[in-house]
C-alpha cells in the first residue's frame, strides 16, 4: 500500500516534470502566434503610415484643392485629383449597375432554376472565373471588348439616343475605344462571377422548409425569392455586392488598358477618362520629387475611399445581423 | 378576382424568371468569350521556344523564359514569406485570443487587407523597400506578393481551425495535452486539407497580380536569378507587351495571358478537389 | 509497476457520515457561473474511490457542468468560474495554481461524440503516452495493446493499427477514445454521456467496460438513460436546475427514493 502510493506520487512528478518541460515551447508558440497577430495589424498601419508619409508633400502644398482641382500639370508641378476620383467612381457605378443585377439573377437562376445536373458545373465554373487575374480581363478588353464596342456599340447609342434629353449627353459620340464606358463593362463582367458566387452562396442558407412553407402557400417561384430568399439573405447579399464594389473601386489591371487615361472629365461616358488606380500604374515609375507625392497622395485617397466602402459594409451587416437576431 | 390576380402573378412570375434566364445566359456568355478569345489566341502562340528563349525586342523572336521563371521565384518567396506569418496569426486568432477582442480588430483589418487595392500594396513596398533600398528588386516584388498573401492566409487558417470540432479540441485538452500540443498536433492535423486549400489559393492570387510588381521587381529583358536586381514576371511582362503595338509582344502577350490563367486554373481545381475530399470525410 | 499503482488507494479527505468509503474527489459547496449565470447552487457531494458515481437529471439541470468542472475543461471559455472547492486527493483543484495539464492527465474524460483524432489508431494511442514518457518502440507498442485491450478494442483492431482512427465505427470510435484516456493513466475518469451518439449493442459494449474499469478508476458518469445509471453505477446524484437534489446508493435512490421530484424524474413524470 505504502509502496504502491509513493509508485503513485513518482509517477505525478515524472509528469510533472514532462509537463514542465513543454510549457516553455507552450509559450514561446502563444508569443509567436501573438507577434503574427499583431503584425498583420501593424501592416495596415504602416500601409497607411508610408502612404502618408509620401502623400505629404503634395498635400500639404495643395490641401483640399487635391480634391477638388481638375487641373494636373506635371511641368507645372499642380496636381488636382477630381479628374481620377471621378473615374473612378463613375466607372464602378456602371459596373454595379450592370454586374449587381445580372450577378444577382445568375444566383437566382443557379439555386431555383437551373437543372439540377447543370448547377455545380456552371456554378464551380463561377467560382473559377472569380479567380482569374484581373490583367486577363484588361487584355481581352483592350483587344477585343474596346475595338467591338467603338466599331458597333458606340455609333448606335450616338445616334438613337440623340433626340432623348440628358441621355444624349451622356452617350454623345462619336466614341473612343478607351473609354469610361469599356471600363466600367470590363469591370462588371470582372466582378460578375464574384457577386453571383457570394450571392448563390447566401441564398443557398435559406433553410428549405421556409421556401417550401411559401411555396405550400402557392407563391410562385417570383414570390418566393421576392419574399423569402432575398429578405433573408439581404445580409449577405449586401455585403458581397459592398465587396464587389470595392474590388471594382480599386481594380488596376483590367481598367488601364481600356480607359484612355485622359484627364479632362467629360460627361459622356463614350469618351476616354482615368481612374486614380490608372493614373498610379500610367505614371508612377516616371514621377520624382513632388510629381510622386502627388501620385502617392492618389493612393492614400483610393485607400480611404476602399476603406470607407468596406467599413461601411462591416457596420450595415453588423446592424443588419443585430435585426435578423433580434 | 381571384383569378385575375392569380394570372397576372403568374405573368410577373413568368417575367422575372425569363429574366433570370436572360441574366445567366448574358453573363456567361460574356465569360465564355473572354476564355474562347484567351484560348484562340494564345494557343497560336505557343511553342517551344516560348520556354527556352527570353523575351524579345520589338519584332523579332523570342519567349517569355525568364518572365516564368521570375514568376515562379517571385511567387514561390512571396507565399514563402506571407504563408507563415498568415497561418500564426490566423492560429491566434483561432485559438488564442478566439473570444479576446484584439481578434475582433485583427479580423477587421485583415478584411481591410485582403480587399485593398494591390497597387496600394505595390506603393506601400516602393515606399518602405524600394526607396531604402534605392533600387527596384526581385525582393521588393516576393515582399509585395506577400503582404498580398497574408490576409489570404490569415482567412482561411482561422476560417478552417473554426472548423476543427470543439469536441476534438476538448479531447486533446482532456487528455492533458499542452495547447502548443493540441494545435500543432490536432487541430492543425484536423485542418490539413482546408489549409492546403488556403495556400493554394493564396499561390493563384499571387501568381495573377500585376499591379503590386509594377514599382517594385519591374521586369526584366534578361534571363536574371538575381533577387536584389528587377526581375520580369509573366504579369508586368504582359502589361508592358500587350499595348506597344508589335505583333510579336502582342501575341507573347496572348500566350503569357494563357499560362498564367492555365495555371491559375489547375490551382484553384487543386484546392477545390482538396476541399471537396474534406467535405467527403 | 502499472498494477501496483492502480491499486493505490489514497486516504479519503474526509468520508461523509455513512458511507465510509474513501472519497477520490469532494465537492465543498461548489457553485459555478457562465457569465452572470448561476448554473451550480452550492453543490456538495462525494465521488467514492473505484466506485461509478452517476449524475442524472433533466437537460440543463447542470450534470455536465459539474462533470467539466472537474477537470476544469471550463477553463477553456472565458466567462466561466467555479467557487468554492473541489478536492481530488484532498488538494483543491480550482486553485489558480494547480497545473491544468497535469490536473487533466490524472482525470480524464471520454465525450458525447466520439472524438478520435485525425491519425492512425496506433498513434491516436501513442500521442498521449509520449508526452508523458520515453519510451522505446517495443515498450511502446505493449502499452497500446495494453491500452487496445483495456477497452475491449484490441481484438477488433489489431490488423489495423495503422488505420485512420476516423474510419472505424461510432462504437470502436468511442472505444478509441476510452483506451485513449486509460493509456495515459488517470486516476478519475469523467464520462459525459458516451453512449448517446451509440447503438444499443454498442452501448451495452461500453457499459460493459465501465463495470470492468471500476476496478482501476474511479467513474463519473453523466447520462440520460435512466437504466444505464442503473446499470453502471454504484452510486446516483440526481440534479434538478443547478442544485443537487438527492445523492445515495444508486440501489436505495431507484427503490425508495427520499425526494417526491427524484421520484417524479424517474419515474418518468417530467424530464
Amino acid at each position: 500500500m505504502d509502496e504502491s502510493a509513493r509508485a503513485q506520487a513518482v509517477s505525478l512528478m515524472d509528469r510533472r516534470k514532462a509537463l514542465n518541460a513543454f510549457r516553455i515551447g507552450d509559450a514561446l508558440f502563444h508569443r509567436i502566434t501573438w507577434s503574427a497577430a499583431i503584425f498583420v495589424l501593424l501592416l495596415l498601419g504602416a500601409i497607411i503610415g508610408a502612404l502618408i508619409w509620401g502623400a505629404a508633400p503634395a498635400l500639404s502644398k495643395f490641401g483640399f484643392a487635391f480634391i477638388y482641382s481638375e487641373r494636373w500639370s506635371v511641368n507645372n508641378e499642380i496636381f488636382g485629383a477630381l479628374s481620377p476620383i471621378y473615374g473612378t467612381l463613375m466607372s464602378s457605378l456602371i459596373a454595379m449597375l450592370i454586374a449587381v443585377p445580372v450577378g444577382i439573377g445568375i444566383a437566382i437562376f443557379l439555386t431555383e432554376l437551373c437543372p439540377m445536373g447543370l448547377r455545380r458545373p456552371i456554378g464551380i465554373a463561377i467560382e473559377l472565373l472569380a479567380g482569374i487575374p484581373s490583367i486577363i480581363y484588361g487584355i481581352w478588353g483592350f483587344f477585343v471588348l474596346a475595338p467591338f464596342l467603338k466599331e458597333y456599340v458606340m455609333p448606335a447609342l450616338d445616334e438613337w439616343l440623340a433626340p432623348v434629353p440628358i441621355l444624349n449627353v451622356i452617350f454623345e459620340g462619336p466614341g473612343y475605344a478607351a473609354s469610361l464606358l469599356t471600363a466600367g463593362l470590363i469591370l462588371a463582367i470582372m466582378v460578375l462571377p464574384f457577386i453571383t458566387a457570394i450571392s448563390r452562396d447566401v441564398f443557398a442558407t435559406v433553410p428549405p422548409v421556409l421556401k417550401e412553407a411559401a411555396f405550400g402557400v402557392g407563391c410562385t417561384k417570383w414570390e418566393v425569392v421576392r419574399n423569402v430568399v432575398i429578405p433573408y439573405t439581404r445580409v449577405g447579399v449586401v455585403g458581397g455586392v459592398m465587396l464587389g464594389l470595392g474590388r471594382a473601386l480599386g481594380e488596376t489591371m483590367a481598367v488601364t488598358f481600356v480607359i484612355g487615361n485622359s484627364k479632362r472629365i467629360s460627361f459622356s461616358l463614350l469618351d476616354p477618362a482615368t481612374t486614380i488606380s490608372a493614373t498610379i500604374a500610367n505614371e508612377f515609375q516616371e514621377a520624382s520629387g513632388m510629381y510622386t507625392s502627388a501620385l502617392l497622395a492618389l493612393g492614400l485617397l483610393l485607400f480611404g475611399i476602399t476603406f470607407t466602402v468596406l467599413a461601411i459594409s462591416r457596420v450595415m451587416l453588423a446592424r443588419l445581423d443585430k435585426k435578423a437576431g433580434a | 378576382m381571384i383569378v385575375n390576380g392569380y394570372s397576372r402573378r403568374k405573368t410577373r412570375n413568368a417575367v422575372m424568371m425569363g429574366l433570370c434566364w436572360a441574366a445567366a445566359i448574358f453573363g456567361l456568355s460574356w465569360l465564355l468569350l473572354i476564355l474562347g478569345a484567351l484560348v484562340w489566341n494564345g494557343i497560336a502562340g505557343l511553342n517551344l521556344s516560348v520556354f527556352t528563349e527570353v523575351t524579345p525586342g520589338p519584332n523579332s523572336e523570342g519567349g517569355l523564359k525568364n518572365a516564368i521563371v521570375g514568376s515562379l521565384i517571385l511567387t514561390g518567396l512571396g507565399v514563402a514569406i506571407g504563408t507563415p506569418i498568415g497561418m500564426l496569426a490566423g492560429t491566434y486568432m483561432a485559438e488564442y485570443g478566439r473570444h479576446s477582442r484584439i481578434t475582433n480588430y485583427i479580423r477587421f483589418v485583415n478584411d481591410i487587407l485582403l480587399s485593398a487595392p494591390s497597387i496600394i500594396i505595390g506603393l506601400f513596398i516602393y515606399q518602405v523597400v524600394v526607396v531604402p533600398m534605392s533600387n527596384f528588386s526581385a525582393l521588393a516584388g516576393a515582399l509585395a506578393l506577400a503582404v498580398i498573401v497574408i490576409p489570404v492566409v490569415v482567412r482561411t487558417t482561422e476560417d478552417m481551425l473554426l472548423l476543427v470540432p470543439l469536441p476534438l479540441r476538448e479531447a486533446a485538452a482532456a487528455l492533458g495535452l499542452p495547447r502548443s500540443h493540441v494545435l500543432l498536433k490536432v487541430s492543425y492535423r484536423a485542418a490539413r486539407a482546408g489549409l492546403i486549400t488556403g495556400v493554394l489559393l493564396a499561390v493563384a492570387r499571387a501568381s495573377g497580380e500585376t499591379a503590386p510588381l509594377l514599382f517594385t521587381a519591374l521586369s526584366s529583358q534578361f534571363f536574371s536569378l538575381d533577387l536584389f536586381k528587377p526581375m520580369a514576371s509573366l504579369p508586368v511582362i504582359i502589361n508592358n507587351f500587350a499595348g506597344k503595338g508589335y505583333a510579336n509582344w502582342q501575341q507573347l502577350a496572348w500566350t503569357g495571358a494563357l499560362l498564367i490563367t492555365l495555371s491559375v486554373l489547375t490551382l484553384s481545381i487543386a484546392a477545390r478537389i482538396l476541399s471537396a475530399q474534406r467535405t467527403q470525410k | 509497476m502499472t498494477d501496483v499503482m492502480l491499486d493505490a488507494r489514497p486516504k479519503a479527505a474526509g468520508a461523509i457520515a455513512g458511507a465510509g468509503l474513501p472519497e477520490k474527489i469532494t465537492l465543498r459547496n461548489l457553485r459555478f457561473y457562465y457569465g452572470d449565470h448561476l448554473a451550480l447552487k452550492t453543490i456538495n457531494l462525494p465521488l467514492y474511490d473505484h466506485r461509478v458515481t452517476a449524475f442524472i437529471g433533466p437537460s440543463g439541470c447542470g450534470k455536465s457542468t459539474l462533470l467539466r468542472v472537474m477537470n476544469r475543461m471550463y477553463d477553456l471559455y472565458p466567462k466561466q468560474r467555479a467557487e468554492g472547492e473541489v478536492l481530488l486527493d484532498g488538494e483543491n483543484i480550482l486553485s489558480p495554481k494547480q497545473d491544468l495539464n497535469l490536473l487533466r492527465a490524472r482525470v480524464g474524460m471520454v465525450f458525447q461524440k466520439p472524438t478520435p483524432f485525425p491519425m492512425t489508431i496506433y498513434d491516436n494511442i501513442a500521442f498521449g503516452i509520449k508526452l508523458y514518457e520515453n519510451l522505446s518502440k517495443s515498450e511502446m507498442d505493449g502499452r497500446v495493446e495494453k491500452a487496445l485491450r483495456g477497452a475491449a478494442l484490441w481484438n477488433e483492431v489489431k490488423d489495423k493499427l495503422n488505420a485512420n482512427g476516423m474510419s472505424l465505427s461510432g462504437g470502436q470510435q468511442q472505444r478509441l477514445c476510452i483506451a485513449r484516456t486509460v493509456a495515459i493513466k488517470p486516476e478519475v475518469i469523467l464520462f459525459d454521456e458516451p453512449c448517446s451518439a451509440l447503438d444499443p449493442i454498442s452501448t451495452a459494449k461500453i457499459e460493459e467496460l465501465i463495470d470492468e474499469l471500476k476496478a482501476q478508476y474511479t467513474i463519473a458518469i453523466v447520462t440520460h438513460n435512466m437504466q444505464q445509471a442503473s446499470r453502471v453505477s454504484d452510486y446516483t446524484a440526481f440534479m434538478y436546475l443547478g442544485e443537487l437534489i438527492e445523492f445515495g446508493e444508486t440501489e436505495n435512490m431507484f427503490m425508495s427514493p427520499t425526494q417526491k421530484r427524484t421520484q417524479d424524474y424517474i419515474t418518468g413524470r417530467f424530464g
